[in-house]
This record gives C-alpha cells, sequence and structure tokens, in this order.
C-alpha cells in the first residue's frame, strides 16, 4: 500500500499515533503537500458521508478528526511556508444560553477538514461577542451558529439581528444548524444557509468562498 | 470481557441429544457460530454418566477443526479435564473447573503448574456454596494458597464467586458483588467469571434478570461470563456495559460489534 492510501485510511480509523508520523513519511519520500492535505481532506469527506447516511456514527467521527488534526499538525508549517493560504476564515459558536458542544464541534472539525480557518467560541456565546469577533476579525467571511434547544432557537434570531444593526451584514455569510432548526426558519431569520449535518456544514461553506 | 462460550454442554437437551446422537455436523455448527457471535474460549463439557473422555476428545476434535478459539474444559472430574488436555494440542485453554471440594485442586493445579493453562475456580467446598461473602472468601484464600504453591499467577485463574438463584436468596446478587469487589481488590490481575444465567432460574422473563446482573457483575469487577456469546441482548448489553464503564475508548468496540450485527436490530436495510 503506498503511503497516501495508508495515510487515507487510518484517518478514516481514527489512527491518530500514525498519521502524524505517516504524513511526515509522505513529506519525506517528496508527496506534493496539497495532494497529502486533500487525502486526508476526502478521508473525512467519506466518514461526513456514512455520517450523513446513518452508517457512521458521533464517535467515528471524532476519532478521524483527531486523527487527521495530528496530521495537519506536521504538514501545517509545511504548507504555510509555501505561503499556502487558507480557503477562507470563518467563526462558529452555540448560542446563548446553550450548553451543546458536540454537533458544533463536529461542524468545526469537518470546516477545518476543507482547510478553512475556523474560530471557535465555544457554547453559550452572546451576540455581542460574535459581534465583536467579526468586528475585530475583518477577513472572517461566515459565521456558523448552533442551536440544539427549541428555547434558544429565538438566540439565532437575536444574533443575526445583532450582526446587522452592528453594520456587519454584508461582512458576512452566516449559516445556522442544530437539531430544531430547518430551511424554513433560516429564512424566517434570514440565515444564509442551513444545512442538516457537519458534512453538508463543510460542503456549504466552501462554495461561500468561491462566490 | 473474557467470553466462554457454553453451548457446547450435553446438560444443554439439543446438545445431550446430538453427543448421544453423536450428531457431528450440530456440533460443529454450534462451534461455527459461537466462534463468529466473538466468543473468545469455546467451552466443551459431555455431561455424560460414561465414557466421559471419550466424548471429550470427540468433542474437542470437531471443535479444534471448525474454530482456532482455544478450549475450556469443562466437567465435574477433574482427573477427565486433566487427561483431556492433551486432545487440545498446542491450544493454552482454560480448565473448568476446581473448587475447595475433595481432591479437585490435587489433581488440576499440579498438571497445570508448569503450562500456561488458565483455570477456573468455584468458591464453593465440601459443606456446598458458603451463604456469606466472608465464608466465600475464606475459600477463595485457600485456593490462592495453592495457586502460590504451584506458582500459579492469578492472571491465569477464572474465579467464579457462584450465584444462587435470586428467586430463593434476595441477597444473591449483593454477595456476588462484595466477593468480587473484594477479589479485585486482593488480586487486580485476577479475572472473574460466572455462569450468570443461574441467577433467574424459577423467575419468568429471564433476561431482565441476567440483563442487569451482568452489568451489575462487570460494574463490581466481573470481567469474563460464561454465556451463549449469540445472545444478541446479552452482546448489546455487554458491550454498552463495557463503554459506560470506560473499557472502550469512544464507543469503537461497541460500534463494532454493532456493526458485525452481533446486537441491534436484525434487519438493517
Amino acid at each position: 500500500m503506498g503511503t497516501l492510501e495508508d495515510l487515507r485510511e487510518k484517518v478514516m480509523k481514527g489512527k491518530r499515533k500514525e498519521t502524524g508520523p505517516l504524513v511526515q513519511q509522505a513529506l519525506d519520500e517528496g508527496c506534493d503537500p496539497q495532494e497529502i492535505l486533500d487525502v486526508m481532506v476526502d478521508a473525512m469527506g467519506v466518514i461526513g458521508e456514512a455520517f450523513s447516511r446513518g452508517e457512521a456514527f458521533v464517535p467515528e467521527m471524532l476519532v478521524a478528526a483527531r486523527a487527521m488534526s495530528a496530521g495537519t499538525a506536521v504538514l501545517k508549517p509545511v504548507l504555510v511556508a509555501e505561503g499556502n493560504e487558507p480557503v477562507g476564515h470563518a467563526v462558529i459558536g452555540t448560542v446563548k444560553g446553550d450548553m451543546h458542544d458536540i454537533g458544533k464541534n463536529l461542524v468545526r472539525m469537518m470546516i477545518e477538514s476543507k482547510g478553512v480557518e475556523i474560530a471557535d467560541l465555544g457554547v453559550d456565546v452572546a451576540p455581542e461577542a460574535f459581534v465583536q469577533y467579526i468586528t475585530e476579525h475583518p477577513e472572517c467571511k461566515v459565521v456558523c451558529l448552533s442551536a440544539l434547544l427549541t428555547t434558544t432557537m429565538p438566540a439565532l434570531d437575536e444574533t443575526v439581528k445583532a450582526i446587522t444593526e452592528a453594520g456587519l451584514r454584508d461582512q458576512v455569510k452566516i449559516m445556522v444548524g442544530g437539531a430544531p432548526v430547518n430551511q424554513e426558519f433560516a429564512d424566517e431569520i434570514g440565515a444564509d444557509a442551513y444545512t442538516p449535518d457537519a458534512g453538508a456544514a463543510a460542503e456549504r461553506i466552501v462554495l461561500f468562498y468561491q462566490n | 470481557m473474557i467470553i466462554i462460550g457454553e453451548k457446547i454442554n450435553g446438560s444443554i437437551p439439543k446438545t445431550g441429544a446430538a453427543i448421544a446422537a453423536k450428531d457431528e455436523e450440530y456440533i460443529r455448527q454450534l462451534a461455527r457460530m459461537q466462534t463468529e457471535a466473538g466468543a473468545d474460549y469455546i467451552d466443551c463439557c459431555a455431561s455424560v454418566n460414561e465414557g466421559e473422555l471419550e466424548v471429550m476428545e470427540w468433542l474437542i476434535n470437531i471443535v479444534k477443526e471448525e474454530s482456532d478459539l482455544p478450549i475450556c474444559i469443562d466437567s465435574p472430574d477433574p482427573q477427565v479435564c486433566v487427561d483431556a488436555m492433551k486432545f487440545c494440542d498446542g491450544r493454552v485453554g482454560i480448565i473448568n473447573s476446581v473448587s475447595g471440594e475433595g481432591n479437585k485442586i490435587d489433581v488440576v493445579f499440579p498438571a497445570i503448574a508448569d503450562t500456561k493453562w488458565g483455570c477456573v475456580a468455584l468458591l464453593s467446598d465440601d459443606t456446598g456454596i458458603p451463604k456469606t461473602a466472608d465464608d466465600r472468601i475464606k475459600v477463595f484464600e485457600a485456593i490462592m494458597e495453592r495457586a502460590k504453591e504451584y506458582g500459579i499467577a492469578p492472571n491465569r485463574l477464572y474465579i467464579d464467586p457462584l450465584v444462587e438463584t435470586l428467586g430463593a436468596n434476595p441477597e444473591s446478587m449483593l454477595v456476588f458483588n462484595e466477593c468480587c469487589e473484594r477479589i479485585k481488590e486482593a488480586y487486580p490481575t485476577i479475572h472473574i467469571t460466572s455462569g450468570l444465567s443461574n441467577i433467574s432460574f424459577g423467575l419468568p422473563g429471564r433476561k431482565f434478570i441476567n440483563m442487569p446482573f451482568l452489568v451489575l457483575a462487570m460494574n463490581a469487577g466481573m470481567d469474563s461470563a460464561i454465556m451463549d456469546p449469540a445472545n444478541r441482548d446479552m452482546n448489546g448489553v455487554l458491550h454498552g456495559a463495557e463503554a459506560l464503564l470506560g473499557e472502550d475508548e469512544y464507543c469503537l468496540d461497541y460500534i463494532e460489534a454493532y456493526r458485525d450485527n452481533l446486537f441491534g436490530p436484525l434487519n438493517r436495510d
């Protein structure tokens, strides 16, 4: 098995201790760093799709993402040295009053796997905190908001409003998600996109950077 | 969990009939089924009145052909256990069992002393099954004394603290658990096993006693069971409990067993 093929399989199986050394080995063998990254992104994509179909499970996403970060930790300095720019910048958080972080973390990991630089503001994030981050980071073009409870869904609306009122609405696209959220609600509060799961969110965010 | 597959046992009516009729295919299928279901050992118990050693040889030979798993030689007669070891060729198995009763230890421990064989040890003695945990621990300590004498390391022993029928003794589980905890505290590397279905004897809906028994016993330190490895309900509970007890990082074994269709819905479409 070739090194890249091996790497792809180890990412999919979540073998964190093996991915870093395999990335190094691929680099030593003269593989193109971008190609190495693509292999890992692709592996995450396969897991993400299986997850969407209900054929892979949350822990498998977590260990695969963890394995990929171990790989990218080795790869990143090389990519930076070669002047590779991230696909884009984004920020993510679970809205005010909501403490759920698993879904939000999965979305973050899947988005990271697409080569997007994404800041994670954590859970129970106030609208003002999003506003402050966007203000301080003009490179940030997408805001990802998560709400897992019907009682915290209004906080999605409030966050969109706060961003609009701060005059930042043209700087960023807003993506929303979480168990009770749907396309209709996203339209209602004026969000730019709704995605049903982490894999779909990662696919969608990339489109924003292409426009 | 170390699972000892219990199906090849002449005291199970269908298996007993297959042994009486020399139905090789039936035994073969039991060996195959238990191997596929993820058993770690295949128990072989002849349960016949005469010619036990010959039946044991027949059973073990079939299992050897059908499975790569090691064998758990199961007989109330310690001499039969020891004599049947030679049928297993190089496969290092488990003797099932000794206890504080009669001369069992005197026969079995010398025979396995210089091997890597394991041994199930029941905490009963010539008076039967001691009522209290204190008395069972006394039997345990006497057994460990003998094991030390023969240089048998604790991790080769599978202690069965014994379960009494819950319907006859409401303290049965509590005594069992106290034994587990005290045994594990004294010898952290030792194994604890149980032929657990006895707990529910005489009760309706037996699985609703057997499944929580498994969980509570695992929580107390039981790390092996003599059971039907193809029992889907028990498999699900077993893998779930292992994950809950922090013995299955990221639930990956649980997911794998689910994916191997060892538990959960039969129809996966």
